[in-house]
């Protein structure tokens, strides 16, 4: 190995790089679509759902649970004046869930007052949801009972006269590190793992594809350069750029998006940048068993598709079946996601994320192992 | 220009069956139109979900009361949570959270069997924000066992556990999900994937389509044939819509009969709908003025798939010696190949060396490559 030898490789591949205007406007340009489209677009809403209401009841203790339903801000509710404006509505998908309060509500609260019978009759409400909305409907679903059924049974006990006190257990939610439980920094820290694994796979990919297919890639191997040196010289221009995209992307997120790390900023690009490296091995292995660059492209297209869905970036990975869970640990992108949001999130530190830091470390061993053979026995 | 009608049909069909020639040997795209929809089918049928599943979460109860117990057996009952973690102290629930271990954290005060006789009983939850959609369904969940809970007369004895957990609040909620009446993520995602597969073909597809021909310079010899531009495109897309329906056909049938997800819509409905999202977007896709500054050396699936290796039957381009010329030379070329359109082959051929020579120049169509 030397240095001098190290320097050449690194400048050429740096100029080459740099004058590769459509490369370069790749590598500026899709982190920062990506990460505007996950941040604004695709971020996943919990608070000021539509609620179609059609308050039929018209009562106090009516009024009180729309009101309670408002106040969490969880629900924007928006009265409808007959059934069948509401069931529009909820076709049209202008609302995704409603709430149907029947004119017997208020009455059945008395009702139930001196009849304690398992038979006695308890005030009804009907609650429709868009079904076809499954995330929204989902959320809705698990807002709704739990304010309807507080809200109920606060109305009950005004009902009671006494005796017996039924209310239930208040339960008092604070959500840490995250209050408001905005979608926008779960995207933005995901969105790291995305662009690096993609984008990283694929540049190195294609472009010594592209120079094996110009015979480039022969010229060098035919250099005294060694095959750590030609991999030093294609990681470390690539890995450089890279951590500057993650710089880039951590400013226009916290200017743009408002989302700016808890943890340590400097901790965070040092991560990402021992991870661009891990994901640049891998573009080396791709590279290796393709013949032409539209082959690399299509295999990196293809190993996209378990990335964004298995690394936990969109879809939390404990809702998964036991066997695919074990699997998602094999993608170096899932330990990368996980550290990129305990850092931006939860403020953690290098010591509560040893293991995860460790299991990037094994896999980078792994990958430029491999890489290093690839790169020797093609020679 | 005197042309029997029948021509027209005949020349279709002509560049249709060439196109699907190649398209028989291009194996990275048959890998990629087979492993696609099955990886798709199987991530998005059996293992995506947002619902709440496996959730770890830690209880502080320093009431140790009944009502305490009551509340954190409902809440485990719900399905929706592993067995809760008992932690001694506020710090170390805490840390739980910090560390990812635990998504939600309940404490329970001293005074909760004491709240209960006065009427004001509360808990406290601390849920990990971090994914907030988790932490909502999750804190919702809680809220919804706390308030449900019944602390009726018969506090002092502990429900059996064979008893099933009957979350019934003082409102009877009749819940109706429309269009989807288990709420199954799988219905919505599956009735999606015919439209993303789609999608992701016409990507892969797009390449092959002028530009391709241009790289391997059988874009010349295709316009020195008799055909008509209309023709040509007609032709050329004709095959990948037949694709695109096999495709949509065979995902939302596989869907059907693999996880029971069928359209409940007409079937008729659907390929009416279908066609003009695949002619849009692989028209849209064919045209030059999109595919050519895309078709560049650029990273993203627009290379043709086996672009070069696989049309060794074809015979090598012409590649004039050329730089590449600004957009005013290429609009000139093009203006100037309409304008060539009947004459003699042999110097149609030469003046359209142009839009070759950029794709020449730009490194892309080196000899060894066009070979």
């Amino acid at each position: 190995m030397s240095w001098r030898r190290l320097r050449t490789l690194l400048r050429r591949e740096m100029l080459a790089t740099y004058r590769d205007p459509f490369t370069m406007s790749i590598l500026i340009a899709v982190p920062l679509v990506a990460l505007l489209l996950f941040g604004f677009v695709l971020s996943t809403k919990v608070k000021h759902m539509a609620l179609g209401v059609h308050d039929a009841s018209d009562t106090p203790a009516s009024r009180r649970l729309v009101a309670d339903l408002s106040a969490s801000g969880t629900f924007d509710p928006r009265p409808f004046a007959t059934r069948e404006e509401l069931e529009h509505a909820l076709v049209s998908g202008t609302v995704s869930a409603a709430l149907v309060i029947p004119p017997d509500f208020a009455r059945d609260f008395g009702r139930d007052l001196g009849d304690p019978t398992p038979g006695s009759v308890r005030p009804e409400v009907q609650v429709l949801y868009d079904g076809g909305e499954a995330p929204l409907a989902g959320n809705a679903e698990a807002f709704l009972r739990a304010l309807i059924t507080s809200t109920g049974a606060s109305l009950a006990e005004r009902h009671r006269t006494g005796g017996s006190n039924s209310a239930g257990v208040g339960v008092v939610t604070r959500a840490l590190f995250n209050p408001t439980l905005d979608g926008v920094p779960f995207m933005v820290s995901g969105t790291f793992g995305f662009v690096l694994s993609f984008l990283t796979t694929l540049i190195t990919a294609v472009s010594i594809v592209n120079e094996r297919q110009a015979g480039t890639f022969d010229q060098l191997q035919v250099t005294p350069a060694t095959a750590v040196e030609i991999l030093l010289g294609k990681i470390l221009p690539l890995g450089a750029v890279f951590v500057l995209d993650v710089v880039i992307m951590m400013m226009i997120a916290g200017v743009v998006l408002h989302v700016w790390p808890h943890g340590s900023f400097l901790f965070f690009v040092l991560v990402s940048a021992f991870y661009v490296l891990v994901s640049l091995a891998l573009g080396l292995i791709f590279s290796a068993t393709s013949a032409t660059a539209a082959e690399a492209v299509q295999k990196t297209v293809l190993f996209s598709i378990p990335l964004v869905q298995l690394s936990g970036f969109a879809f939390p990975i404990r809702n998964m079946p036991a066997v695919v869970r074990w699997l998602t640990e094999l993608l170096p992108a899932t330990h990368y996601i996980r550290l990129s949001r305990a850092i931006y999130l939860r403020a953690a530190g290098p010591i509560a994320l040893l293991p995860e830091i460790g299991f990037l470390v094994l896999f980078g061993v792994i990958l430029i192992g491999f890489a290093l053979r690839t790169i020797e026995a093609r020679g | 220009m005197t042309r029997a009608p029948g021509r027209f049909w005949s020349n279709v069909k002509a560049v249709a069956y060439k196109e699907t020639r190649i398209l028989r040997h291009d194996r990275a795209f048959i890998g990629v139109i087979v492993a696609q929809p099955i990886m798709m089918l199987i991530l998005q049928g059996a293992v995506l979900s947002n619902k709440p599943a496996n959730v770890p979460w830690a209880v502080l109860d320093w009431s140790r009361s009944a009502v305490a117990r009551r509340f954190v057996a409902d809440v485990e009952a719900t399905g929706y949570f592993l067995p809760p973690q008992s932690v001694a102290s506020y710090d170390e629930g805490r840390r739980l959270l910090q560390q990812a271990e635990a998504l939600a954290f309940v404490v329970i005060p001293e005074t909760l069997a004491r709240d209960v006789e006065r009427g004001q009983p509360r808990v406290q939850l601390l849920l990990d924000g971090s994914d907030p959609l988790s932490a909502a369904r999750v804190g919702g969940y809680i809220a919804q066992v706390g308030a449900a809970l019944d602390l009726g007369t018969d506090t002092s004895q502990e429900r059996r556990p064979e008893v099933p957990v009957r979350l019934a609040g003082p409102v009877d909620i009749r819940q109706r999900f429309w269009f989807n009446p288990t709420l199954a993520d799988r219905r919505f995602f599956l009735s999606a994937l015919a439209g993303m597969l789609l999608t992701n073909l016409c990507l892969s597809v797009m390449s092959l389509g002028l530009v391709g021909e241009r790289e391997s310079g059988t874009y010349e010899q295709m316009l020195a044939l008799p055909t008509s531009s209309l023709e040509i495109v007609i032709g050329k897309v004709a095959p990948y819509v037949a694709v695109s329906y096999a495709l949509m056909l065979v995902s939302t049938a596989a869907a059907g009969v693999i996880f029971g997800v069928w359209p409940r819509g007409s079937w008729v409905t659907l390929s009416v709908a279908t066609l003009p999202f695949v002619l849009a977007s692989l028209c849209g896709l064919l045209h030059p003025a999109v595919v050519r500054p895309l078709g560049r050396d650029l990273p993203l699936p627009v290379h043709a798939p086996g672009r070069a290796r696989d049309r060794r039957a074809l015979p090598p381009p012409v590649v004039p010696d050329r730089a590449p010329p600004d957009h005013r030379a290429r609009r000139r070329s093009r203006r100037r190949r309409r304008a060539d359109a009947r004459v003699d082959p042999a110097l149609r051929r030469l003046a359209a060396g142009d839009p070759l020579a950029d794709e020449a120049a730009a490194g892309l169509v080196s000899s060894e490559e066009a070979w």
